[in-house]
């Protein structure tokens, strides 16, 4: 076990007495190679779980160990055990990549930093013809692999990503996801902070769902889904206006993403829904569509959407 | 964890690499400040005298620290703050004022060029009598350390807005009502007694016994009270760094 976080709560005070509890109540545990998706809305309590982690946000309540020593009473060694990509961009200045990361990796391994490690980084996220390029002349999006690159060049025994894909092209993506991957064969834990629940699907071994301080639930991938009703998901491309398309009788509920529609549908009903797109899809009215499992996002709209912390205990309850 | 030496030599290639462009142009700028003072701050009297430009000359180094610890880095803690990479920092794994240690140096070395320069040409245009004592050194250290140390604490408690507005009161209050490039007799009571109390005063006097031993002294009193200010500036930054 790397992290043991048990019942930890946190509340801020604002401006006119006003009250956030950005942690609540929180427990979970981290396994040695583990990458853990911590996801949830702008604002749900990401960012300030991870400062305690790292022994920068105080607990009101609770504790968390980390390999086994409480961070509370040794802070200091949490940024000794962890690397970090913070979720804002780091400000590079003058510095050029390959000199931000090699800092970087000899402020944490001294003389035993390894060049050929930045190397293979680099050439493994493709960043080759940046390396040399002051930070401050940089597009968005090799700023933030140069701030991946930063925790990950001497990794900790965790790390921790808030949103490491952010601005960053969808080829680069891939690169990245298997970066992380490749961090795990060595025994490092991933905490990976993210609102991109596409993604993080395909590379989390196990998953919470973080809202308004709370965990909605948490599990494997495949737990997670099975915590709503068993169904299934039909996504369409519009042809033209989506509206016009309607819901069919026999979804679930639906909901609409830029000129897609989402159904989702009861496994009894897929003969029909089929039928139906594919008529749909003859008479022009549509591109294309897919028929799927439940993803984890379904299960994250569905939990997250419309529910204010009243609702939450039941929900907590029945996962 | 590293060494302390380790952290420290790594933390300080790091902020240097990243800041080298900015810290050439504020030592540009400061070069081109004690110069300004110096020559232009003249043509504020009719006559100037020997012992008038020797107020200016020996001042023109301590506006240089003030502005640098006051005023420029003020003013990089503001935007260090808003834009997340003090954020960043605090995730490092180093200690806390192996950062400090770090960025200090780097805000004295870049007064170096504007203190030498402006002296050896107030020197070959006025030669207004500097008798520079081995005490320059230490006496340069201290004032340095005090200025930067006040501004990492008043930084570091207040807002970037109410910081950048205090600089501004600062660097304006240096200049034209501190009694740094003219005898203290000149300002009204009221402000001397003040000046007894802030460090500005204790600062200038200090450097001018060091810059022209012969002509001017500065008694223990102003030692110590740029070390308590010193401890303070300190003190504060360190509470807020550690603070969580």
């Amino acid at each position: 076990m790397i992290l043991d976080v048990r019942g930890v709560s946190k509340t801020f005070s604002g401006p006119n007495k006003t009250k956030t509890v950005a942690s609540d109540n929180l427990s979970f545990q981290i396994r040695v190679g583990e990458i853990f998706g911590l996801l949830g809305h702008n604002g749900a309590g990401k960012t300030t779980l991870a400062n305690q982690i790292l022994g920068l946000v105080t607990p009101d309540q609770g504790d968390i160990d980390l390999l086994g020593k409480s961070v509370l009473q040794f802070p200091a060694r949490s940024r000794d055990i962890c690397s970090v990509q913070p979720q804002s961009q780091v400000p590079l200045g003058f510095l050029t990549p390959a000199q931000a990361v090699m800092l970087m990796g000899k402020m944490r391994a001294g003389k035993a930093f390894d060049p050929k490690r930045m190397e293979m980084l680099f050439e493994a996220l493709d960043m080759g013809k940046w390396v040399n390029t002051e930070g401050m002349k940089l597009s968005g999006g090799a700023r933030r692999l140069t701030a991946f690159c930063m925790a990950v060049i001497v990794p900790g025994k965790l790390v921790i990503l808030d949103e490491p894909t952010n601005d960053v092209d969808p080829v680069r993506r891939r690169y990245l996801w298997d970066v992380i991957r490749g961090l795990t064969k060595d025994g490092t834990s991933v905490i990976l902070v993210t609102h991109n629940v596409q993604e993080a699907e395909k590379a989390v071994d196990r998953v919470a769902i973080l809202h308004q301080g709370r965990f909605l639930v948490q599990g494997t991938p495949a737990e997670v889904k099975q915590s709503v009703e068993n169904l299934m998901r039909v996504e369409i491309s519009a042809a033209g206006d989506p509206e016009a398309i309607g819901v069919p009788s026999w979804a679930v509920d639906s909901r609409r993403s830029g000129d897609r529609l989402l159904f989702s549908i009861d496994q009894s009903v897929v003969p029909l829904a089929v039928n139906w797109a594919r008529e749909q899809a003859e008479a022009g009215a549509i591109i294309d569509y897919s028929l799927s499992p439940t993803t984890i996002e379904d299960v994250y709209v569905k939990l997250t959407s419309g529910k204010e912390l009243n609702g939450h205990a039941e929900l907590a309850g029945a996962v | 964890m590293q060494s302390l030496l380790g952290q420290y030599k790594y933390v300080f290639q790091l902020q240097f690499f990243r800041n080298s462009g900015f810290y050439m142009f504020f030592a540009l700028i400061q070069i081109l400040i004690a110069i300004g003072i110096v020559i232009g701050f003249t043509y504020l009297m009719p006559e100037p005298d020997t012992s008038g430009v020797l107020f200016l000359a020996t001042g023109a180094p301590t506006i240089i620290l003030i502005i640098t610890g006051l005023v420029i880095l003020p003013q990089q803690i503001g935007t260090s703050k808003s834009d997340g990479y003090m954020e960043f920092m605090r995730t490092w794994p180093v200690k806390r004022y192996v950062i400090l240690g770090a960025d200090t140096s780097l805000w004295l070395i870049i007064t170096i060029p504007g203190i030498v320069i402006s002296s050896v040409i107030a020197h070959l245009v006025y030669s207004p009598g500097y008798d520079i004592s081995w005490t320059v050194i230490p006496a340069l250290l201290m004032i340095a350390l005090t200025s930067i140390g006040v501004g990492y604490g008043f930084s570091y408690l207040l807002s970037p807005t109410a910081s950048l507005g205090l600089s501004q009161v600062i660097v304006f209050g240096a200049l034209m009502f501190s009694p740094v490039n003219f005898p203290m007799e000149r300002l009204p009571e009221w402000l001397q007694t003040l000046h007894t109390v802030l460090p500005i005063y204790s600062m200038a006097e200090i450097m001018r016994a060091s810059l022209a031993a012969s002509t001017f002294s500065a008694g223990i009193g102003h030692y110590i009270n740029l070390t308590i200010w010193c401890v303070l500036g300190y003190g504060g930054a360190a509470y807020i760094l550690s603070k969580k």
